[in-house]
C-alpha cells in the first residue's frame, strides 16, 4: 500500500467519523438516563437505559400508525398511477405530447408554498381538511409528476421488440400492462414504491399543515413536537426521532441497491 | 383501431392530467387570485386590492432579508455539495478495501426525514451541551467553542452545513456509479501515458461526469428552491430573522400571523422564482 493509499483511507475515515458524529449523538445520548445525561452527548451512556424508548413510544405511537395508514395507501395508489400514466405517455402518439409531459414534470418542482394555501381551502371545502385521505390524496397528486415519470423510463428501457409483437397481436393496452408489462416491471415497481415510500413517510410540511389533532397527525409532527416541548428530556426526543427514523433506515440498509436505483432514476432522467 | 388506442392512451394519462392540472397548475392560479385580495384571519368580507399586497412585498425588509438568505443558502449549498459529494466519490474510486460500507455511511443522512436530523442538529449545536462544544471541550480547545445556531451570525451556515451533511452522500452515490461506468481503456490510456492521479480526473474522469452533474444539479436545485423543513425546525427562522428564508417567513405570515393574502403573494414570488430557474434548466438540459 503506497503512501497515497494510506492518505485517501485516512480521509475517508475521518469523514465517515464526522458523518457518523450527529447519528452517535442521537444513538447514545437516547440511550443514556437523566442522570447520565449530564455528562453530556459525547461520552458513550454507562449502561443500556431503555425507558426513554417506552416514554417516546407512547409519546409518537398513536401518530407512528397514522403515518403508516397514510404512507402505504399514498405510496401504492401513486405507484400504480404512475405506472398508468407512464405507459400511457410512452404509447402516446400525438401532438402535443412532449409539450404535456414537460408541464406534469414540471409539477414536481413547484414548491408547495406556491399552492399550500389553496390546498388547505380545497381539502376544507371537500371535508378531507385533517383527515389522512386527505394528506393521502395529497401526496398521490403531487406524487404524479416523479412517478410518471419513472415508469415512463423504465418502460423506454424495456426492449421495443418484445411490445411491438405483442400490439401485432391486437392486444389492447389494458392486455399489454396486464400480461406484459406488468410482470416486466415489478423491478420497476420496487424502486418506486421505495422511493415514494421514503418522501412521504418523511415529508413535513403537508404533514404539519393538513393535520389536526390527535387523529391525523404523523409521525414527523410528533417528533417536531417532542422537540419544541421543554417538558420531554433530551434522551426521550433522541429516542422518539430514532424510532421515526427506523421504517426508512431499514430500506436504507437492507435493500440499498434499489434506494439508490431510485436515486440515480430521479436524478439521471429527472 | 388507432382511434381506439387513441382514446385508451389518453384514458391512461387522463389521472396525471387531472390531478397534477388541478393540484398544481389550477392551485398555483387559485394561488395568484388570494393574493389579489385582502383576506385575512377571521374577515369575512374579501375586496379585490389588486396589486397591494406585491407592492407591499417588495418594500418588506423581512421579504428582502428572505429572498437574500434563500439565495445565500442555494448557491452556496450547491457548490459545497456537490464538491464534497465528488469528492468522496473519487475516494471511493481508489479501491479502497469496504468502499460499501464507507458508500452505506455517506448516503446514511439521506435517509432520515429533515425533523430527525433537525433533532440531531439541535443537539449538536447546542452551545452549552451540544456535541460539536463538548468534543471541542474535551480536546481542550475551549477557544473554538461556537454559538453556532444561537448567535445571528452563524445560524445560517449552520444550517448551510446540515444541508450539505444531509445531501452530498447523493451527489457522492452518482457520481461514484458515473466514474465506475467509464470505460476503463479511456483510464488505462491516461495511466499509460503517464498521467497523475490528479491529472486522471481532473482530465480524463471528470470531463466524462457531465450527464451525472446535470442530473445531481437538478436534485439539488430542487430542494434549494424549497427550503424550508430545516430552517423552521433547526432556528424558526431566527435569531433575529437572521436565517429566515421565503419558505419560513411565508409559513410564518400565512399560519401564524393569518395574513392569507400576503402569503399569497409570498408563494407565488416562490413560484415565480422557481420556474424562472427550473423551466430553462430543464429545456437545456433536456438539449443536451
Amino acid at each position: 500500500m503506497n503512501g497515497r493509499k494510506i492518505l485517501a483511507y485516512v480521509v475517508t475515515v475521518v469523514a465517515c467519523a464526522l458523518y457518523l458524529l450527529p447519528m452517535y449523538t442521537m444513538v447514545n445520548v437516547s440511550l443514556k438516563s437523566p442522570e447520565d445525561l449530564i455528562w453530556g452527548p459525547v461520552i458513550p451512556t454507562r449502561r443500556l437505559y431503555l425507558d426513554s424508548y417506552l416514554q417516546a413510544w407512547e409519546e409518537i405511537s398513536e401518530p407512528f400508525f397514522n403515518s403508516i395508514e397514510m404512507t402505504i395507501p399514498a405510496t401504492v395508489i401513486s405507484t400504480f398511477l404512475g405506472s398508468i400514466s407512464g405507459l400511457g405517455f410512452y404509447r402516446a402518439k400525438f401532438k402535443w405530447k412532449e409539450l404535456l409531459l414537460f408541464l406534469i414534470v414540471l409539477g414536481f418542482y413547484v414548491p408547495p408554498q406556491a399552492v399550500l394555501i389553496p390546498l388547505v381551502r380545497f381539502l376544507a371545502n371537500i371535508g378531507l381538511y385533517g383527515t389522512i385521505p386527505g394528506l393521502v390524496l395529497t401526496h398521490v397528486a403531487y406524487g404524479m409528476p416523479i412517478t410518471t415519470l419513472l415508469f415512463r423510463n423504465y418502460y423506454e428501457s424495456i426492449p421495443k421488440e418484445i411490445l411491438d409483437s405483442a400490439e401485432v397481436d391486437g392486444a389492447s393496452l389494458m392486455t399489454l400492462y396486464r400480461s406484459i408489462l406488468f410482470p416486466l416491471s415489478l423491478p420497476g415497481f420496487a424502486v418506486v414504491s421505495i422511493f415514494q415510500f421514503t418522501n412521504i413517510w418523511n415529508e413535513f410540511l403537508f404533514a404539519l399543515v393538513l393535520s389536526r389533532g390527535k387523529g391525523s397527525q404523523l409521525v414527523t409532527v410528533a417528533i417536531a413536537n417532542l422537540k419544541g416541548t421543554t417538558l420531554a428530556a433530551w434522551n426521550v426526543q433522541m429516542a422518539g426521532a430514532l424510532i421515526g427514523a427506523v421504517p426508512v433506515v431499514i430500506f436504507y440498509i437492507f435493500a440499498t441497491k434499489m434506494v439508490i436505483k431510485g436515486l440515480m432514476a430521479g436524478a439521471i432522467k429527472g | 383501431m388507432t382511434k381506439y388506442v387513441n382514446l385508451q392512451t389518453f384514458l391512461f394519462i387522463l389521472p396525471a392530467i387531472v390531478l397534477v392540472g388541478t393540484f398544481v397548475y389550477a392551485f398555483s392560479i387559485w394561488n395568484v387570485f388570494i393574493s389579489l385580495t385582502d383576506w385575512r384571519g377571521l374577515v369575512t368580507r374579501i375586496r379585490f386590492v389588486g396589486l397591494e399586497n406585491y407592492l407591499k412585498l417588495v418594500s418588506d425588509p423581512v421579504a428582502q432579508k428572505a429572498l437574500i438568505n434563500t439565495f445565500l443558502l442555494a448557491l452556496t449549498f450547491i457548490p459545497l455539495t456537490m464538491l464534497i459529494g465528488l469528492v468522496v466519490a473519487i475516494l471511493l474510486d481508489l479501491e479502497l478495501k469496504g468502499t460499501s460500507i464507507f458508500r452505506t455511511i455517506f448516503l446514511l443522512p439521506l435517509s432520515f426525514s429533515f425533523v430527525v436530523s433537525a433533532t440531531m442538529w439541535t443537539w449538536m449545536f447546542s452551545p452549552e451541551q451540544g456535541t460539536i462544544n463538548s468534543l471541542l471541550r474535551l480536546l481542550h480547545l475551549n477557544f473554538l467553542c461556537q454559538p453556532w445556531i444561537t448567535s445571528t451570525e452563524q445560524s445560517l451556515w449552520c444550517i448551510l452545513l446540515v444541508y450539505v451533511w444531509q445531501f452530498s452522500g447523493y451527489v457522492t452515490i452518482i457520481y461514484y456509479s458515473g466514474i465506475r461506468s467509464i470505460p476503463k481503456e479511456h483510464i488505462e490510456a491516461a495511466e499509460i501515458d503517464g498521467a497523475s492521479t490528479f491529472d486522471k480526473y481532473r482530465y480524463v474522469v471528470i470531463p466524462q461526469l457531465k450527464g451525472e452533474t446535470v442530473g445531481v444539479l437538478t436534485i439539488l436545485l430542487f430542494y434549494a428552491l424549497r427550503v424550508f423543513d430545516l430552517v423552521y425546525l433547526l432556528t424558526g427562522g431566527g435569531p433575529a430573522l437572521s436565517s429566515e428564508v421565503l419558505a419560513t417567513y411565508m409559513y410564518r405570515i400565512t399560519f401564524n400571523q393569518n395574513l392569507f393574502a400576503y402569503g399569497a403573494s409570498i408563494g407565488t414570488l416562490i413560484f415565480v422564482i422557481a420556474l424562472a430557474i427550473m423551466v430553462p434548466f430543464l429545456i437545456l438540459s433536456r438539449r443536451r
